[in-house]
């Protein structure tokens, strides 16, 4: 019998996995508390940074797995949404056009806000945009389907998360990726970075009065965060027994002070009792949720980087 | 908990790091990013123009049949893929490592591509050459040759084995006709006057190369004794015909101190310790022969187990003969003592042709001539009486149960064989426990037929021709390539053991060093046959022969390469830097540790560059055939042919070929007014290397002639199917077996216990144990002072090497980089030193740490990491001989692994100054301190 | 139809690696970086001196008739050939590497530019068999298969240790040891469906 890790998707893969999950879901969170009027008004600031900083995201993200690519123009070969047609059941074909469609509509629904958006109102030609603007056409064009545009987003958009752990699903060799536990895993944790994402953009930059909308976001997260530590839970319990596959990932993890410290202790445990002292009012000011937020953040990426790394394949050789 | 297996370590993590930089910023600039980015494939491999050469592989003496696929004409035309030749019964279509990777030896980046002098003013040893043209190294060396003086007996010629397979045919007559009587012959201390003579003393045969073929794959009981490279390391032929056995269910025993390639394979590893073999096997031959565990019938008509013995007045065994010299046994139907012919292949009749029934056993007392006898098989079994599988077991460490039950089921199952073992030059005792393991084998019946011994048909048709025409008492036109078995050996030894052969009255150094050690009263080796023993000496002026004093001066090194290969290396480098020698020419392919020492380095083609200039038998195949090389691309540089290389070297030394192509015809028959007009032709014709061109077409008409067939009719066969079949195994076997059809080339044409060889010898006054003329006890002397059962210290080791399946002992293979690759891939294994862990860890040393060798009895000293395994007897150490390359022109080899000749002393044995490479303990010890880990 | 399977047989291979010359040759694997569609493993099994064994475990792609590595494949570049051979198609693959990750039996490598660069002077650039970056793996030597040729490590195995044959084919020799179920498959628990079956090695108590 031969363990072994793999090492053909290191740090740069695991990027791709932390920011398109962050950006996606930021993408998503930010169009559906629009969409739905969330204290039951709009919120363009809110979109444009949001979906701004998903593309952004995304657009990093994928970046690092091309460059990862051994053929870089083959990669035309991806970028056809009519690969889907010949290999459907591939969830990077489906991946890519997640991305690329949830990039594209994403924009498209922020486009309509650009003029309204602090930050963005006050810009030369974007906020000055009137009539005869071919900008101005579009951004009414987007309006008038905006609701359509919005579901295509956060379509896609959930797409795209739920696409970062599909793909490591697929890999059967690995007790810790195949299973249907991951892809919730990357989910909850997805939702939980982006929340994170949109609260530091709440308090460091935006600085509008959405108190309520802060309060609220703090309050999801909280329980994202509480599930995401069940999950973890369940996924020792998962691997303990079963597969060698699953003991020695376990095994690993549990030996590794970055899995251990930094993503259990300082990605889950000080945040949830961060919030928790937020939202009960404990503790006050800023600074507990933006540090919650910003270890959220890095408990995102050491999940990604950790799952990658542990993944343990077993030979009978 | 300590994490056990590779992580994604910082390692992978810089590399991809530095991947991923090196893939972003220059993605657009760097040449080959940019190539690799917008060229796309071409088409052209399809469109090239294929063919199928044929020819033999390079890499051992099987001699295996390939298939060479190019592509393209002319000047582009590439090698593509060597395949085994399907047609070839000798390897089925199917080939090793190291003939797979042959081609990369040709495409090889280090090689040998023009002339090199050394440059004016260096060291040899500092591999400082300029390119030369071959007129200006002809110059050179004939202008060295003339300043100074170099006389034909100062010329000393070193071959590897390919120079006796392929090139012996020029290589004698070369040496003949140049009144040069020093010929060292690389595979001989090691391997062939060694365990092969052993073997072949009770067997006949003696071949320049391999002589007998197990027939594994009809064997239900195999032996291996110290023996891993003819099968695991990896003889073809060999490695197939074992599977096939295996397949249909024969046992396998191995007794080796490691778990080797050929170990691995056996149902029971016997892991022995080193250099009690021959105890084991005495005590295995005993119980044989006092269970009778033998086939009574063939051992009785085919070997001379019934002759009858007497003591002489020394007490030495003598046959009992009668006044014509012919050899009694004794009767059981007349109950008398009858003479038999002297020379014959069965003892079923008596001189006079009538029928008898020879005595395994004598009557105590029994007396014929007035001298009390007993036959060879009860003198043989009084002369190992005492070992006793008890016995045996105190020194080998095996139970003396197995031994007995080991011994019971190879006597018992038939047909069982035991290979007869390669590179057989190890201990005092292994030419011994050779000639054991062939009267094992005789004993159950299994020489030259089915499941047991078959010989190499080519060598057995030559027998044939020779016993026929021994019968008719003709002599031989052409000796060289007439005389098979062991009048060979003496034919060579009597050639260059004499001086009266030659005009300048000296015999070979090596023959004058043991008469003047021998004159002084010191030990001397009896038949230095083409061996290094004396030449060192020579060098330093410390020979005279008859009252003159005797030089060695000149040195012409033809694919060898003695100073990775001889033991030990700086024996061989004190040789060549030594002032005294005036000139040292090598002929290689590749800038082996050796070429590093040359004055000139004259460049080969390989063998997929050449066609060679003779026909040649198919190895070891049981099926008699033909066979040729046929060149797959025009050499790649400006290389000559090895015949050609001779040639000139012949007109520098004696200033005509002339000679030299008259030597030929008188020894090979070869017609030398044919060869010279058809040189003639071809050098005005501007062909390259035109001797071996001419060569080769007279051999292809004489061959021709003797298939009954046209040149071109052979030819084509030939070019067609690579090799030509003359006779099957099984029609070859029923007519020619030997002895069961024929007499063996003994000197009594039956397979001998006691031996007419050793017996020859006694009159040089040798009383060593290994001189005996029966089999008996020949102590290792790994441990002078100690028995081999008395404890070693804590870090005192055995020492013991063997031969990796991808790289031969020391070889330039080590920079073939493929094989390379597959070093790499292995290294752990392949470069560490095997030591035991129970040992190890008494010595605080683990796998991968580096570790220290000294030779307790010469004081050298290696190092080489460590790697722990329980695949290794606890008292021994092992490592693979292939590595340890030093000269940094050989890019890939150079300094990867440790060379076995930095550990092995200058000892040999006194019958053919055999190596005795694993007499000696190691003591090993931890490096400790920085920078160990690099 | 035609349904190609390899039967390794663990009880005559003694690792001479004669089949990784052949493929590395045959295929033109970057050696230089450790790469090759093949490999046979040189390994010690037992604990102590009285019971250890050394085991040659050699081992390819086992081209499975449900493939991980396709499935995963984006481009369609893994794809199956009728005749069962599981293959990669270079100008499509660009390199994800999901394949890798996907391939329960760890035998794709990635071809770097490097790789293509350096293999332009090593198996000289008019006869490459590919150009392009990307990840490589053993196809069964298909170009020889579709000549009547066996795979190049089938064709060499000096220990006839690597059986190639037709599993629809009910006379073929692998034909014949599968049913008798004496070889087995690697993993058969993934749901890969191997073609790879291996004999095990014989081996009696103490």
């Amino acid at each position: 019998m031969t363990y072994a890790m793999q090492d053909a998707w290191g740090w740069s893969i695991a990027i791709y996995l932390f920011l398109g999950g962050l950006g996606a879901a930021v993408m998503g969170v930010v169009v559906i508390t629009d969409m739905f009027r969330i204290s039951k008004r709009e919120h363009p600031t809110l979109v444009v940074w949001g979906a701004l900083s998903s593309i952004v995201f995304l657009a990093a993200g994928s970046g690092m797995l091309f460059i990862h690519l051994l053929d870089h123009l083959a990669v035309i070969n991806v970028l056809n949404p009519l690969v889907l047609f010949k290999k459907p059941d591939a969830w990077i074909g489906w991946g890519t056009q997640f991305i690329i469609w949830m990039m594209v509509w994403g924009f498209f629904y922020a486009c309509p806000y650009l003029n309204k958006a602090k930050g963005t109102r006050d810009m030369p030609v974007i906020g000055k945009s009137d009539e005869c603007n071919p900008l101005c056409k579009m951004m009414k064009l987007c309006l008038k389907y905006h609701r359509a545009i919005g579901w295509l987003t956060v379509v896609n958009a959930v797409g795209t998360v739920a696409y970062t752990g599909l793909l490591l699903q697929s890999f059967p060799a690995v007790a810790l990726w195949h299973n249907p536990g991951l892809p919730m895993l990357f989910m909850v944790s997805a939702f939980s970075t982006a929340l994170a994402y949109i609260l530091l953009l709440q308090y460091l930059a935006i600085k509008e009065p959405d108190q309520d909308l802060r309060k609220l976001f703090e309050r999801i997260d909280l329980g994202l965060v509480g599930l995401e530590i069940a999950l973890v839970f369940f996924f020792v319990n998962y691997m303990l027994s079963g597969s060698e596959s699953g003991l020695q990932s376990v095994n690993f993890l549990w030996n590794s002070w970055g899995w251990l410290l930094g993503f259990i202790v300082m990605g889950l445990i000080v945040p949830l009792l961060l919030e928790i002292g937020a939202v009960s009012g404990k503790l006050s000011g800023h600074a507990p949720v933006v540090m919650a937020a910003v270890l959220v953040l890095v408990g995102g990426f050491l999940l990604r980087h950790y799952t990658l790394v542990a993944g343990v394949y077993e030979y009978p050789w | 908990m300590a994490w056990i297996f590779p992580r994604l370590t910082r390692r992978s993590f810089l590399k991809l790091g530095a991947a991923a930089s090196a893939a972003a910023s220059p993605l657009l600039t760097s040449a080959p990013v940019k190539a690799a980015l917008f060229e796309f494939a071409h088409p052209k491999r399809e469109q090239m123009k294929a063919e199928v050469h044929q020819t033999i592989c390079n890499f051992c003496s099987s001699l295996c049949n390939v298939n060479v696929k190019t592509l393209g004409e002319g000047e582009t035309k590439r090698i593509v893929k060597l395949d085994g030749n399907v047609e070839s019964t000798l390897n089925r279509g199917r080939m090793c490592a190291r003939g797979q990777s042959g081609l990369y030896q040709t495409y090889d980046t280090d090689r040998l591509k023009t002339p090199l002098i050394r440059v004016e003013g260096s060291k040899r040893g500092e591999m400082k050459f300029r390119a030369a043209s071959w007129d200006e190294a002809w110059k050179y060396i004939a202008d060295k040759k003339k300043q100074a003086n170099i006389q034909p007996w100062e010329w000393t010629s070193v071959g590897g084995w390919t120079s006796c397979v392929f090139y012996m045919n020029w290589a004698v007559p070369f040496a003949v006709s140049n009144q040069i009587p020093n010929l060292i012959a690389s595979p001989m201390q090691h391997c062939v006057t060694t365990g092969h003579l052993g073997t072949d003393v009770v067997t006949g045969n003696f071949n320049i190369h391999d002589e007998i073929l197990p027939d594994y794959e009809n064997a239900r009981y195999i032996m291996f004794v110290a023996n891993n490279g003819s099968l695991g390391a990896v003889s073809t032929c060999r490695a197939i015909r074992f599977a096939e056995g295996r397949k249909k269910g024969a046992k396998v025993v191995a007794l080796d101190p490691r778990l080797s390639e050929t170990s691995a394979k056996a149902d029971e590893w016997v892991s022995i310790r080193p250099g009690t073999d021959l105890d084991f096997m005495l005590a295995m031959l005993r119980e044989m022969m006092t269970e009778g565990y033998y086939d009574l019938d063939f051992v009785r008509t085919h070997t001379n187990l019934p002759f009858l013995l007497y003591r002489d007045d020394k007490q030495q065994w003598q046959l009992l003969k009668d006044a014509n010299g012919q050899p009694y046994t004794w009767d059981e139907t007349s109950n008398a003592a009858v003479a038999m012919k002297a020379f014959a292949n069965s003892n079923t009749m008596d001189a006079s042709g009538k029928h008898i029934l020879p005595a395994m056993q004598v009557a105590a007392g029994t007396q014929v001539d007035g001298k009390p006898v007993q036959t060879v098989f009860q003198a043989q079994l009084a002369e190992i009486g005492d070992f006793t599988p008890e016995r045996a077991a105190k020194v080998t460490g095996i139970e003396a149960d197995r031994i007995r039950r080991i011994a019971k089921e190879f006597g018992t199952t038939r047909p069982s064989l035991i290979d007869p073992g390669w590179m057989g030059a190890r201990y005092n005792n292994i030419q011994m426990l050779r000639r054991v393991q062939a009267m094992i084998q005789t004993l159950v019946g299994g020489i030259d037929t089915e499941g047991g011994w078959i010989m190499s048909s080519e060598y057995r048709h030559k027998a044939t021709k020779m016993l026929e025409r021994m019968a008719k008492n003709e002599q031989a036109t052409a000796p060289l390539v007439q005389t098979a078995g062991l009048p060979f050996a003496q034919l060579v030894v009597g050639v260059i053991s004499k001086g009266e052969n030659f005009t300048h009255g000296k015999p070979g150094w090596a023959w004058a060093w043991a008469e003047q050690q021998r004159a002084e009263g010191k030990p001397a080796v009896a038949l230095p046959v083409m061996a290094d023993t004396g030449f060192k000496e020579t060098v330093e002026g410390k020979l005279s022969f008859k009252g003159e004093k005797y030089l060695a001066r000149a040195l012409f090194v033809n694919a060898a390469n003695p100073v990775h290969h001889y033991f030990p290396d700086s024996h061989w480098k004190d040789i060549l830097t030594n002032p005294a020698m005036e000139l040292v020419i090598v002929s290689d392919v590749l800038p082996s540790d050796t070429t590093a020492y040359a004055d000139v380095i004259l460049p080969n083609s390989t063998y997929l560059e050449r066609d060679e200039p003779a026909m040649y038998g198919n190895g070891v195949n049981h099926d008699l055939g033909l066979t040729t090389r046929y060149r797959a691309i025009d050499p790649l540089y400006d290389t000559w042919e090895t015949p050609d290389i001779m040639l000139k070297l012949s007109e520098i030394i004696s200033g005509t070929g002339d000679g030299f192509i008259g030597a030929m015809e008188a020894l090979t028959g070869t017609p030398a007014a044919k060869v010279k007009s058809e040189l003639a032709k071809l050098k005005a014709a501007n062909v390259p290397s035109p001797f071996s061109a001419a060569c080769r077409k007279v051999n292809m008409e004489m061959a021709a002639e003797e298939v009954g067939m046209t040149p071109d009719q052979l030819d084509g066969e030939l070019r067609r199917r690579g090799v030509y079949l003359i006779e099957s195994k099984d029609d070859l076997l029923a007519k020619h077996s030997m002895p069961r059809h024929q007499p063996v080339p003994t000197g009594s044409g039956r397979l001998e216990f006691f031996s007419s060889f050793f017996d020859s010898l006694r009159g040089m006054g040798m009383t060593a144990p290994n001189f005996n003329v029966l089999a008996g006890y020949v102590p290792n002397t790994i441990r002078s002072d100690k028995k081999p059962d008395e404890p070693l210290a804590d870090n005192e080791f055995y020492f013991t090497y063997g031969k990796s399946p991808t790289v031969s002992h020391g070889s330039t293979n080590a920079n073939n980089p493929i094989l390379a690759g597959i070093n790499r891939f292995k290294k752990d294994i392949y470069t560490g030193i095997w030591i035991h862990p129970e040992r190890a860890k008494k010595l605080g040393i683990a796998s991968g740490d580096l570790i220290e060798m000294e030779n307790m009895v010469s004081g050298q000293k290696a190092r080489g990491k460590a790697h722990v395994t329980n695949m290794i007897q606890h008292e021994t150490v092992f490592m693979y001989s292939s590595f340890g390359t030093e000269n940094p022109a050989l890019t890939r080899a150079a300094g990867f692994g440790t060379s076995i000749n930095k550990l092995i002393p200058y000892q040999v044995d006194p019958v053919v100054a055999g190596f005795r490479s694993q007499e000696f303990t190691l003591r090993i010890k931890k490096v400790e301190g920085e920078g160990v880990q690099a | 139809m035609t349904h190609y399977a390899m039967v390794v047989d663990l009880n005559t291979c003694t690792g001479c690696n004669a089949c990784m010359a052949a493929c590395a040759v045959e295929n033109q694997t970057p050696v230089w970086a450790d790469k090759w569609r093949t490999r046979v493993h040189d390994q010690e099994k037992g604990n102590d001196s009285a019971n250890v064994a050394r085991t040659f475990f050699p081992r390819l792609c086992n081209h499975c008739d449900i493939p991980a590595c396709m499935t995963v494949c984006p481009t369609g570049a893994t794809y199956k050939m009728d005749n069962g051979i599981v293959r990669i198609d270079d100008a499509l693959c660009m390199g994800c590497q999901a394949c890798v990750l996907a391939c329960p039996y760890d035998v794709r490598y990635a071809v770097e530019y490097e790789d293509i660069h350096i293999a332009k002077s090593f198996y000289d650039e008019d006869v490459m068999k590919r150009h392009r970056p990307g990840v490589d793996k053993c196809d069964f030597c298909h170009d020889r298969v579709a000549l009547g040729l066996k795979p190049a490590c089938a064709a060499t195995c000096t220990a006839d240790a690597r059986i190639f044959g037709d599993l629809d084919d009910p006379e073929d020799r692998v034909t014949k040891i599968v049913r008798s179920g004496k070889a087995t498959p690697l993993m058969a628990h993934l749901g890969t469906r191997p073609n790879v079956y291996y004999i095990a090695e014989h081996r009696e108590e103490g």
